[in-house]
């Protein structure tokens, strides 16, 4: 999810009851969003170098699916005839840096993209994604200001002494940072890692499609998998603009970025992870219509599926399409510490996201 | 200088009153000496790895020994602590010593919705010989994954981080605003858990060791990068220089300390009461770059060096 600079909004938290029995209780059902989702979270892609990502995308496809790539890097898959046309989109890219110079004794000079705390990468490994494969290196501790969190411009060291050997490795400006990421699971149902923000959102895509009832689509659904969001929701731009006036809505499948921390404020954004997906009622680029929200709330209600009702922090793809009279419903999964290495979430939750597109999907 | 240092010359440690305060003494070394092969530098790279991967807070290495233990048969566990094994026979008698702790964490309290608060283990300085951590020491656990050591298994969590998103507006972005650091007192362990019956259940218990999740980062020309790394790798070369068996000169007793940065250092301080006195005192140890940072890094061409000027040490030369 795009992080948004932007002042704090009202408290707005609808509480939509979540049923009895949550279908992801079933640990089949866990076990399909594991294998989906972690082979994503430990695919590396800054925005602008999607590709690693973009390409495990297209593998956990089902068979039956036939993607396209348009120009701007998007992955597109279209399901389904006639209209209104309804679009999901949940997006590819993570946060991380990019080489802007390489220093006479051969560190990296950085540039982020996204938005971040550098402090969380400072004196930690890194990785530099070259077109030749990663380049192991660290980001260099700071030699002075001690007193501060926040750390001065990063450099990395992949260990070389000159700019000559480390252009010789493959790196050049423009090469992508980041640091080396793992699928963790943590106890119960519950796993870590860094870019869940927003794999669970493309992993829920996925596992929509896989269970998708294609019978029962009154329309043609447009899935894409975007590019460059976290940079200024660039990929969904192109893909709002292609589409123009065409789909009726636009469903942001992305981080619903939570509170539900000992370090947040409970102003707002109080929705506990393992207690189901989000309606994103209200961030710092859309206001979802009440009537859409309630008509989300019956929806999961008739099919049994966990849904809260809150309001975040951040962007989203979908608010780039309302310009073109599309109404943007965004559905998020609860995450805890979001944009840093160590974020959380609820295995559950992903399996009642992916129920929430379905659902939407097939009774919308 | 590259590794070893003269602790002391003829010391009789604790059982003569004196400590280990002698000045260090440089000592030159030959570099490249025949007697070790060349495949020491294959098994100095594995055990560094395998070292550096492991978890040894001080005063609670117990794993560590095990595994040292394991890696040496004839080796012995004193009551501190130490491992220690010794090789030949007669005099001269002497130590040769690698601490293996590190300064790390213990969980201090858990708190009813499931979170652990957590205490540092060393790093504070003082008057019984502790080192003082960086200041930035307890700020790289901020947003990162760490490992609680449980009674039945390592279990890992993360410490929480404020949600970037979260902070837009509430937080001035100006040069001049307040930006403390990050201390353990901030440090909330996340271990998945949602109340204090579940921790317990996963075998945490206050006192349980915490440390930063290791994983050794390998780049440049055999660079390696790892919280503690430096030790550890000296660590390597000893047990590499054993492996290789020397020829030892009179009596050579190798000994992997704990309780080095804790208690005025007493795993060493043990050794010498329990097994001294010695004609001489050396401590591995190689240079660091990133020194006490998580990516902490040693040239494993050092640490080949320093197996060969340890072999040569014991052998007399």
């Amino acid at each position: 999810m795009m992080a948004v600079r932007g002042s704090v909004l009202a408290v707005l938290l609808l509480s939509a009851r979540p049923p009895v029995r949550l279908s992801a209780q079933d640990s089949v059902r866990i076990s399909e969003a594991q294998a989906v989702l972690a082979p994503l979270v430990e695919s590396y892609g800054v925005s602008g170098a999607e590709g690693p990502v973009r390409e495990a995308v297209k593998r956990l496809l089902p068979a039956w699916a036939v993607p396209s790539t348009d120009t701007a890097g998007n992955l597109v898959v279209r399901v389904g005839q006639g209209g209104p046309v309804v679009v999901f989109i949940a997006h590819l890219d993570e946060i991380g840096f990019r080489v802007t110079g390489i220093r006479d004794d051969g560190a990296l000079e950085l540039e982020t993209r996204g938005g971040f705390f550098p402090s969380l990468f400072e004196a930690k490994p890194a990785l530099a994604h070259t077109d030749q494969g990663d380049i192991a290196g660290v980001f260099m501790p700071r030699d002075s200001g001690f007193t501060r969190r926040t750390p001065p411009p990063l450099r990395v060291d992949i260990g070389t002494s000159s700019r000559a050997a480390t252009a010789a490795r493959g790196v050049r400006p423009g090469t992508t940072v980041t640091m080396p990421k793992q699928y963790v699971r943590l106890t119960g149902t519950r796993a870590t890692g860094r870019s869940f923000d927003d794999r669970v959102g493309s992993a829920a895509q996925l596992i929509a499609l896989r269970r998708l009832d294609r019978a029962a689509l009154k329309h043609q659904v447009v899935f894409i998998w975007s590019v460059r969001e976290e940079i200024g929701l660039e990929g969904a731009e192109a893909a709002a603009a292609s589409l123009g006036t065409t789909p009726r809505r636009v469903y942001a499948i992305d981080t619903f970025v939570s509170a539900d921390s000992p370090l947040e404020l409970p102003s707002f954004a109080v929705a506990p992870i393992g207690r189901g997906a989000v309606a994103r009622a209200l961030d710092n680029s859309s206001v979802t219509p009440p009537a859409y929200v309630d008509s989300l709330v019956q929806v999961a209600r008739a099919r049994g599926v966990a849904l809260q009702v809150g309001t975040t922090n951040g962007g989203n793809d979908g608010s780039v399409f309302t310009p073109y009279g599309v109404v943007d419903v965004p559905i998020g999964w609860p995450l805890r510490y979001s944009h840093s290495p160590a974020e959380v979430i609820d295995l559950k939750d992903v399996v009642s996201l992916a129920d929430m597109i379905r659902a939407v999907a097939e009774t919308w | 200088m590259l590794s070893i240092s003269t602790l002391q010359q003829r010391t009789g440690g604790l059982a003569d009153g004196r400590t280990a305060k002698a000045g260090l003494v440089a000592c030159v070394f030959l570099s490249a000496l025949p007697t070790v092969r060349l495949s020491a530098q294959g098994e100095v790279d594995r055990l560094a790895l395998r070292f550096a991967s492991m978890t040894a807070v001080t005063g609670l290495e117990q794993p560590m020994v095990d595994s040292l233990r394991a890696l040496f048969p004839g080796s012995t566990r004193d009551q501190a602590g130490n491992v220690t094994l010794t090789l030949g026979q007669g005099s001269p008698k002497r130590l040769f010593t690698c601490p293996l702790d590190e300064v790390g964490y213990v969980v201090g309290n858990i708190l009813p919705d499931g979170f652990l608060l957590l205490r540092r283990v060393g790093g504070g300085g003082g008057g019984r010989g502790g080192r003082t951590a960086s200041p930035l020491f307890d700020q790289q656990l901020e947003g990162h994954r760490v490992t609680v050591f449980g009674a039945r298994s390592a279990v890992p969590g993360v410490v929480a981080v404020k949600s970037t998103h979260l902070t837009r507006g509430r937080v001035a972005t100006e040069a001049s605003a307040p930006d403390p650091v990050f201390t353990v007192d901030n440090a909330y362990v996340d271990v998945g858990a949602s109340s204090v019956a579940e921790v317990q259940g996963l075998g945490i218990a206050v006192l349980a060791p915490v440390s930063l999740a290791k994983r050794p980062q390998l780049y440049g020309e055999r660079l390696l990068a790892a919280p503690a790394v430096g030790r550890r790798a000296a660590c390597a070369a000893l047990a590499v220089a054993v492996q290789a068996k020397p020829k030892v000169k009179g009596t050579v007793v190798v000994a992997f300390t704990v309780q080095s940065l804790y208690a005025s250092n007493a795993g060493l301080a043990s050794v010498k009461a329990l097994l001294g006195p010695f004609d001489d005192i050396k401590t591995a140890a190689l240079p660091a770059r990133y020194a006490d940072t998580a990516v902490e890094t040693v040239a494993l061409a050092d640490a080949d060096r320093l197996v060969r000027e340890i072999v040569q040490w014991m052998e007399g030369r």
